[in-house]
C-alpha cells in the first residue's frame, strides 16, 4: 500500500515531457512482453537459404547471417534483456535495502564494517570486477546475472545506507523512538517509505547502466549465450558484418541508446521535479564516472 | 517521591574536527537539577542557545549526560534495563516545537496517533477508532481529521495532533520543547489553555520548555531560569516578575517587554 502511494506521489505530479518518454519505454516494454505475439517468425529458427536477406514482406527487418527474422529476434531480445534488468535490479535492491537499512540504522561498528567492505568493492571498477568473477566461474547469463548482483548491490548498499542515516535524525524517527516503536517498525514504517521516492529515481538511471553491462559482457560472450536473442550478444554476432551489412548490429545498438537513453531521461526529470533526488543523482554520477570506460567501448560498437 | 528528579546534570558538547575554539568548551549545560512533582508544571525559561532543549533530550533519555542522575518515578532513567527503559518510556513523551517535521509525512493522522497505542496496547480496530476520536475531540479537532494526512492540516491543528498523540498513553511527564513557538498569538493561547485544562484534568505533568516568558507564566507552576547553560533560580511562576537576581530580572524583563509591544494591535 505504501509502495503504491509513494508511487502515485512521483508519478501523480508529473507533466506531458514526463509523460512522453515513459509511453515511449511502455511501447517498448509491452513489445518485449508480447513478442510471441507480435514476432512474425521463430527467432532461432535457422534458414540458411534465406541468410543476410534484406528487408520483405516476410522479414520486415530483413535476416542475420543464419537467415533468422531480424524483427522477431529483436522483440525476443527486448524481452530477455528487460527481465535479466529487472531481476538483477530487484535483487540489488532488496540486498541494499536490508544491508543498507542495517548499517545505517545500527550505526557504529556494523556499520564501519560493511562500510568498509563496501569501500574494498568499490575501489576496482564494477565491470572488470564482474569479469573476473565470471572468469571463475564461467560464463553464462546466470554466472553474469550474479556476478552483477554482487557488483552493483554495492552501490544500493551505500546509497540506501546514507539516506537511512539521514533520515534516521529525523524528528518524526526521534518521536517515534519515544512512542516505544521497535527498530525493525522504525525502519519498515518511518524509514524505508520515506526513501522508496529517492530510490525510484536511482533505480530508473540504473536499470539503463545494468542494460548497458548486460549487454556488453554479452557482446564480450561473457553473458547471454547464442542462439538466446539478446542486444548485446547480436551485435557480437553480427560484427562480422559491420561492412557488408551493418544492419545487423544497428537494430540492436539503436535499440539499447533509445532503452537506456529513455531511462536515463525519466530519472533525471524525476529528480529534477522531486528536489529530494539530488544525493541521489550524485550516487548516479558517481557510478557513471566509474563506468564511463565501459561507455565509450560499448559506444565504438554499435 | 517526586516524579522526576534531574541531579546534577551536565553535559558538554565535544567539537570535533582539527579546528578547537575555546567558546566551544563551555556549550552544554551544567549541574542542572530540579525535581518534577505529579500533576505539576516545571517552565524552563531560557534564551536561544541556552541549552533548553539539551535538558529536554537528557530527561527523554536521548542524550546520556557526562554526569549527573535522571530518577524517573525513583528508576535511575540512563542505568534501567533495556525492558525497565521501555516501560519507562511509556510514561515519558514529548512535543516538539515544529509540528509538520516531527510526523511521518506519509501517514494519516489516524496512523500518527495510533502509533504509540500500537506499540503498547492491543486494541482492536475499532476501539482504535473510538480512542483515536475521543483524543482528537479531546484537542478540539473532529473526529474524521484522522482520515487527513498531515499536509492537509494547518500548523496549529497539526500540533494538537502532536498533543494528541503524545498523551495518547496517559503518561506522566510530558516534556514540551517549545510547542506554541511557531504558531500565531491566538492558536497559542488556545493551545495553553488546552495544555492546562489536561493537565488539570487528567493530572499529567509537564516540562514546559520556552523561551516566552507569557508562555510560561501561563502554564508553569514553578519556573527554572537557564543562563548559559546553569540555572540561575527556580521560583514560583506568580512571582517570576519579582524577581531580584540580575540574569533573571535581564531574562524575563527582555522577553515580557518585546510580548507586551506583541499585545498592543
Ligand atoms: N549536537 C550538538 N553538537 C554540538 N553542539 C550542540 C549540539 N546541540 C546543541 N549544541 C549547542 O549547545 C547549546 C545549547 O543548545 P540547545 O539546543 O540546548 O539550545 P536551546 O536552549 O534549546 O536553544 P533554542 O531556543 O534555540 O532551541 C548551543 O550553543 C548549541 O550550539
Ligand atoms: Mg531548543
Amino acid at each position: 500500500m505504501g509502495v503504491i502511494r509513494n508511487i502515485q506521489w512521483i508519478v501523480g505530479r508529473q507533466r506531458v515531457t514526463t509523460v512522453i518518454p515513459v509511453v515511449l519505454l511502455l511501447i517498448i516494454v509491452l513489445a518485449g512482453i508480447f513478442a510471441p505475439l507480435l514476432a512474425p517468425n521463430d527467432p532461432n529458427f535457422v534458414d540458411l537459404s534465406h541468410k543476410l536477406q534484406g528487408p520483405s514482406p516476410q522479414f520486415p527487418l530483413g535476416t542475420d547471417q543464419l537467415g533468422r527474422c531480424l524483427l522477431s529476434r529483436l522483440l525476443y531480445g527486448t524481452q530477455v534483456s528487460l527481465s535479466l534488468a529487472l531481476l538483477i535490479v530487484t535483487a540489488c535492491v532488496s540486498i541494499g535495502l536490508v544491508i543498507g537499512s542495517l548499517a545505517g540504522y545500527t550505526g557504529g561498528k556494523v556499520d564501519g564494517i560493511i562500510m568498509r567492505i563496501c569501500d574494498a568493492i568499490l575501489a576496482i571498477p564494477s565491470l572488470i570486477l564482474a569479469i573476473s568473477l565470471i572468469a571463475i566461474w564461467g560464463a553464462g547469463w546466470k554466472q553474469m546475472a550474479i556476478a552483477l548482483i554482487i557488483v552493483q548491490s554495492v552501490y544500493y548498499t551505500r546509497f540506501i545506507r546514507g539516506m537511512v542515516v539521514n533520515l534516521k535524525q529525523q524528528t518524526y524517527v526521534v518521536a517515534a523512538r519515544i512512542m516505544g516503536t521497535s527498530p525493525v517498525r522504525m525502519v519498515t514504517r518511518h524509514i524505508i517509505p520515506n526513501l522508496l521516492p529517492s530510490l525510484f529515481i536511482v533505480v530508473t538511471l540504473e536499470i539503463g547502466w545494468v542494460i548497458m553491462d548486460i549487454s556488453a559482457l554479452s557482446f564480450l560472450g561473457l553473458g547471454v549465450q547464442a542462439p538466446t536473442p539478446e542486444w548485446g550478444a547480436m551485435i557480437n554476432e553480427g560484427k562480422t558484418f559491420i561492412r557488408s551489412h551493418p544492419r545487423l548490429i544497428i537494430a540492436p545498438g539503436v535499440i539499447i541508446l533509445c532503452v537506456v537513453a529513455l531511462l536515463n531521461i525519466i530519472g533525471e526529470t524525476l529528480g529534477d521535479k522531486n528536489g529530494k533526488a539530488i544525493p541521489m543523482r550524485k550516487a548516479a554520477k558517481h557510478s557513471n564516472k566509474l563506468k564511463g570506460g565501459q561507455h565509450e567501448r560499448e559506444g565504438n560498437h554499435s | 517521591m517526586s516524579l522526576l528528579v534531574a541531579d546534577q546534570l551536565s553535559k558538554t558538547y565535544k567539537s570535533t574536527g582539527w579546528f578547537r575554539s575555546d567558546q566551544s568548551a563551555d556549550q552544554g549545560v551544567h549541574h542542572i537539577s530540579f525535581t518534577i512533582e505529579s500533576g505539576s508544571c516545571l517552565g524552563l525559561l531560557g534564551e536561544s542557545g541556552a541549552g533548553k532543549s539539551t535538558i529536554g533530550k537528557i530527561i527523554l533519555g536521548l542524550l546520556a549526560p557526562d554526569s549527573g542522575k535522571v530518577l524517573f518515578q525513583g528508576v535511575d532513567l540512563y542505568a534501567a534495563s533495556r525492558s525497565q527503559r521501555k516501560e519507562l518510556r511509556r510514561d515519558l513523551q514529548v512535543v516538539f516545537q515544529d509540528s509538520y517535521s516531527a510526523v511521518n509525512p506519509r501517514m494519516t493522522i489516524k496512523q500518527i496517533i495510533g502509533e504509540p497505542l500500537r506499540n503498547y496496547e492491543r486494541l482492536s480496530a475499532k476501539e482504535e477508532i473510538r480512542v483515536i476520536s475521543e483524543l482528537l475531540e479531546m484537542m478540539g479537532l473532529r473526529a474524521d481529521d484522522m482520515y487527513k494526512m498531515p499536509s492537509q492540516m494547518s500548523g496549529g491543528q497539526l500540533q494538537r495532533v502532536n498533543i494528541a498523540r503524545a498523551i495518547a498513553l496517559k503518561p506522566k511527564l510530558v516534556v514540551l520543547d517549545e510547542p506554541v513557538s511557531s504558531l500565531d498569538m491566538i492558536v497559542q493561547k488556545q493551545i495553553l489553555l488546552h495544555l492546562k485544562e489536561l493537565k488539570e484534568k487528567h493530572g499529567f505533568s509537564y516540562l514546559f520548555i520556552s523561551h516566552d516568558v507569557m508562555a510560561i507564566h501561563t502554564l508553569s507552576d514553578q519556573v527554572a531560569v537557564l543562563d548559559n547553560g546553569t540555572i540561575v533560580e527556580t521560583i514560583d511562576a506568580e512571582s517570576l516578575f519579582d524577581t531580584v537576581h540580575p540574569s533573571c530580572q535581564r531574562i524575563v524583563g527582555a522577553k515580557s517587554s518585546d510580548q507586551f509591544e506583541g499585545f498592543v494591535f
